[in-house]
């Protein structure tokens, strides 16, 4: 059953400047989906649009039945869809707890349970929680964000690039994670530079080029497939 | 009333130099000036002390009041050439602010808040207030007419398209090879000279000056004559200075008809009709009620907020 | 004690009870600033306006300072979310400078507003005369300290609803990161209904503090923004601890320089303080926003 439907999607900045031409993408329930594909290709601007940030004029975008192309970002989130920028993606001057705070602002209720659970997922959190998130590292930092994005219970996660600026071993660290709350359920779309541990993690792939689907298929077909390796998986 | 409505040309001119002044530091190089008063009073003081007080010839204060309000503006903008916008705001706004507590402190040298009285105007002994009036009005729509012939042919000089594309994209031009800070500099001095010789005309023309004369409102009146020419080029800026005064004028008349109001409440009541309209203005117009290309646009209204990174 | 040193401490001592009466509208700005993003300088007249309401309830229906001064709070919030929602907002989509200019206008309005219902004249407060204390030369008014002490409370509330409150933690996020705080579904309007209403009642709040030492007339606010907004420069614009820091710094540096100036180079001073800082230190003392 696919809990997150794209079909048609065209979006952009402005009408002049139409980023995706035209975009189809499914997440089944409790699979990782990875979306790779050159620089440009309208990787990150396909998540901004599925989560509200990236107004689009054509196609639609269905969340478990619901469309939601036109929401706020906000609603989107309390409707089950949790989305982790690439960058800027934590409050930097708030303390570790009050980033999960923040991060579950839309159930205030629930807070104090999620965050213990947040906390034993992530100990590096625990350990931090009294400082303030523009002391952490790069990979703290994005483990922070995905925190807080667990911080409602998503039905679906959504990350741009989670592994851009970290090193080898802290990058292999985060895909553990992530493959981690993806066996909790949660069906996770993931935009990557980093192709091949993408693939690696992945059920799926979707590639875009220029802002249409390229390629589809099964994560382990795309990976050993001899020309996608040539043209962009770098051999 | 033939006298009053001269009198109210004067002013025009007054205004249509400041905002042609305003068009060059803020239209062309998009250089914000939240201050433009501060520039205006140093040409006025100047004029006003070197003829009243050295009994300098009339000329020599109008070009040293525009020499003067020039270096003031090289001073401000090397100092202020680095700052954010909304930093500029504050600053330029401040200084204005400055000059005035200044010529109210400096007693010895501004008499303070009484001000300059008898500053000289050309053979204002000798003529009649209606001949001198004229006069005076000739001699604005000489220097205004020549202010915008300057300014027309600055705006389609090399220099006024640096200018724009500094403006327009600071790194672009930056990268190109201009001196980024060196023509701002000049631009804002260019300016600069316009709003010191209006402020020094100013004061010859009505032979007082004091601190109370160079408020905040004053500035606004200016925003609001470029506001109101609407389209971003020169000519507009003159109409609207022309618009503003007759609409400020008009103001005086309609406050009178309200009974039982002193004299107090009713000045408060210009300044607030005044004010109110300028929001009007600004809201409805800024957003661009009459579209004009990218190049010509006088006020950046559209300045990106702050980067948010 | 000798004179000279005790003059010194007198100084430093009015020094620091005038900037942290000039912290409290200062954190007001400061907080606008950091969530909204422009220099309002509609500060000025709300700090007006908020000394007059406090005027009304303290000498029109006699009441005592304390609750003057919390009606002086509520109506020059009230006032905020007014000009904000009215006025302000629909600028804030043109661009921080053109919301500048309109706050600029907002400001004269409002003073005239006042004008013409209180003229120019100048008003002062009913207050309880009292002795000054004297300590080895040093002079403090009892006025003084209830003003230190109700700007110490005030600050600490600040503190408290924003470390402890969940809307003042959203007002943090917002101003921390804007677009994320959306994200995470914290409703940009409202807080800035909020801090609106914070800021501007901490202006007229600290409008009628400073007024207690003098007297009021509508030009009170005008005449203190240079040194409220030098206050939120020096100390980093968008911090709240830096507008407390700064305002002190402000506070005892205009009492250092009465020194050699006239007490109404007093603005001139802040404008002063605004430069040094702005060449040296972009980001004033305890700014850390790096965008």
């Amino acid at each position: 059953m696919s809990v997150l439907s794209v079909s048609g999607l065209v979006a952009g900045y402005s009408a002049a400047d139409e980023i995706l031409k035209q975009v189809g993408f499914e997440l089944q329930a409790g699979e990782i989906a990875c979306i790779i594909g050159p620089n440009g290709a309208g990787k990150s601007t396909l998540l901004k649009a599925i989560a509200g940030l990236v107004k689009s004029s054509k196609g639609s975008v269905v969340l478990n039945g619901e469309p939601i192309n036109g929401r706020a970002p906000r609603e989107i989130t309390r409707l089950g869809l949790a989305y982790v920028p690439q960058e800027h993606n934590v409050f930097p001057s708030m303390t570790i707890v009050e980033n999960l705070e923040m991060g579950g602002y839309v159930e205030p209720g629930r807070i104090a349970a999620r965050m213990d659970n947040v906390m034993q997922r992530f100990p590096v959190l625990q350990r931090k929680r009294s400082q303030a998130a523009r002391t952490l590292s790069g990979g703290e930092r994005q483990i922070l964000a995905m925190g807080m994005a667990l911080m409602v219970e998503p039905k679906v996660l959504l990350l741009d690039e989670p592994s851009a600026g970290l090193s080898p071993v802290a990058a292999h660290r985060l895909f553990e994670d992530i493959r981690a709350i993806n066996r909790e359920g949660v069906a996770i779309a993931l935009v990557e530079q980093n192709a091949s541990d993408a693939l690696d993690i992945s059920d799926r792939a979707y590639i875009l080029v220029d802002g249409r689907n390229h390629r589809t298929g099964i994560a382990s077909d795309i990976a050993n497939d001899a020309e996608i390796r040539r043209v962009f998986l770098g051999g | 009333m033939e006298n009053y409505l001269i009198a109210m040309c004067v002013t025009a001119g007054v205004y249509a130099l400041m905002a042609l002044g305003m068009n060059i530091i803020w239209g062309m190089a998009g250089l914000i000036n939240l201050g433009l008063v501060g520039f205006f009073a140093v040409g006025a003081y100047t004029s006003a002390l070197l003829t009243v007080k050295l009994g300098f010839p009339i000329v020599v204060g109008v070009i040293a009041g525009g020499i003067t309000a020039a270096l003031v503006g090289v001073v401000v903008s090397l100092v202020t050439a680095r700052l954010r916008g909304d930093y500029l705001a504050i600053v330029t706004l401040g200084f204005a602010e400055t000059i005035r507590v200044f010529a109210t402190n400096e007693i010895w040298l501004t008499n303070g808040s009484d001000g300059i009285s008898g500053i000289p105007g050309p053979f204002r002994g000798d003529l009649t207030p209606v001949q001198f009036n004229s006069l005076y009005l000739a001699i604005m729509v000489a220097v205004v007419t020549i202010a915008f012939v300057l300014v027309e042919r600055l705006s389609y000089s090399p220099f006024g398209r640096v200018l724009r594309a500094i403006r327009d994209d600071e790194q672009v031009a930056a990268v190109a090879g201009k001196q980024v800070l060196l023509y701002k500099v000049q631009a804002f001095a260019l300016g600069s000279v316009a709003l010191g010789v209006a402020g020094a005309l100013y004061a010859h023309y009505t032979s007082y000056i004091a601190p109370d004369i160079f408020v905040p409102l004053l500035t606004l009146y200016i925003k609001l004559a470029l506001l109101a020419g609407g389209v971003g080029n020169s000519k507009g800026a003159v109409l609207g200075a022309v618009v503003v005064v007759f609409f400020l004028e008009s103001t005086r008349f309609i406050v009178p008809l309200i009974p039982y109001i002193s004299p107090v409440q009713g000045a408060a009541l210009r300044e607030l009709i005044v004010s109110v309209s300028l929001l009007v203005i600004l809201r409805f117009r800024a957003r661009g009620l009459l579209p004009e290309a990218r190049s010509h646009l006088v006020v950046p209204a559209a300045l990106p907020a702050p980067a948010r990174g | 004690m000798s004179p000279f040193l005790a003059e010194f401490l007198q100084l430093i001592l009015n020094g620091v009870m005038a900037g942290t009466i000039l912290a409290v509208p200062a954190i007001g700005l400061t907080a606008m600033f950091a969530v909204l993003r422009f220099p309002n300088f509609a500060l000025a007249s709300h700090a007006t306006a908020g000394a007059f309401a406090g005027y009304v309830a303290n000498v029109t229906f006699g009441l005592p300072l304390i609750p003057s001064l919390f009606f002086a709070f509520l109506v020059a919030g009230a006032l905020g979310i007014a000009s904000d929602e009215i006025v302000l907002k629909p600028f804030r989509a043109m661009g921080a400078i053109t919301t500048a200019i309109g706050s600029i206008a907002l400001t004269i309005a409002i003073e005239n507003l006042v004008r013409f219902f209180f003229a120019n004249e100048l008003r002062g407060y009913d207050l309880p005369i009292a002795r000054d204390w004297i300590f080895g030369g040093v002079r403090v008014g009892p006025q003084q300290m209830q003003n230190l002490a109700v700007s110490v409370v005030v600050m600490a509330l600040v503190f408290a609803f924003l470390t402890f409150t969940r809307m003042g933690k959203a007002m943090r996020a917002v101003a921390d990161n804007p677009a994320l705080a959306d994200i995470k579904g914290i409703n940009a309007d409202t807080v800035a209904r909020i801090v609106s209403f914070g800021g501007m009642g901490l202006a007229g709040l600290g409008g009628m503090l400073i007024g207690l030492d003098t007297s009021i007339d509508p030009l009170t606010g005008f005449r203190s923004m240079m040194s409220i907004f030098a206050a939120a420069v020096v100390g980093g614009l968008g911090s709240i601890p830096g507008a407390v820091v700064g305002a002190l710094v402000i506070g005892i540096g205009e009492e250092l320089c009465l020194l050699v100036l006239s007490p109404s180079y007093r603005s001139a001073v802040g404008f002063l303080a605004i430069l040094l800082v702005l060449v040296l230190r972009p980001r004033g003392i305890l700014g850390q926003r790096a965008y």
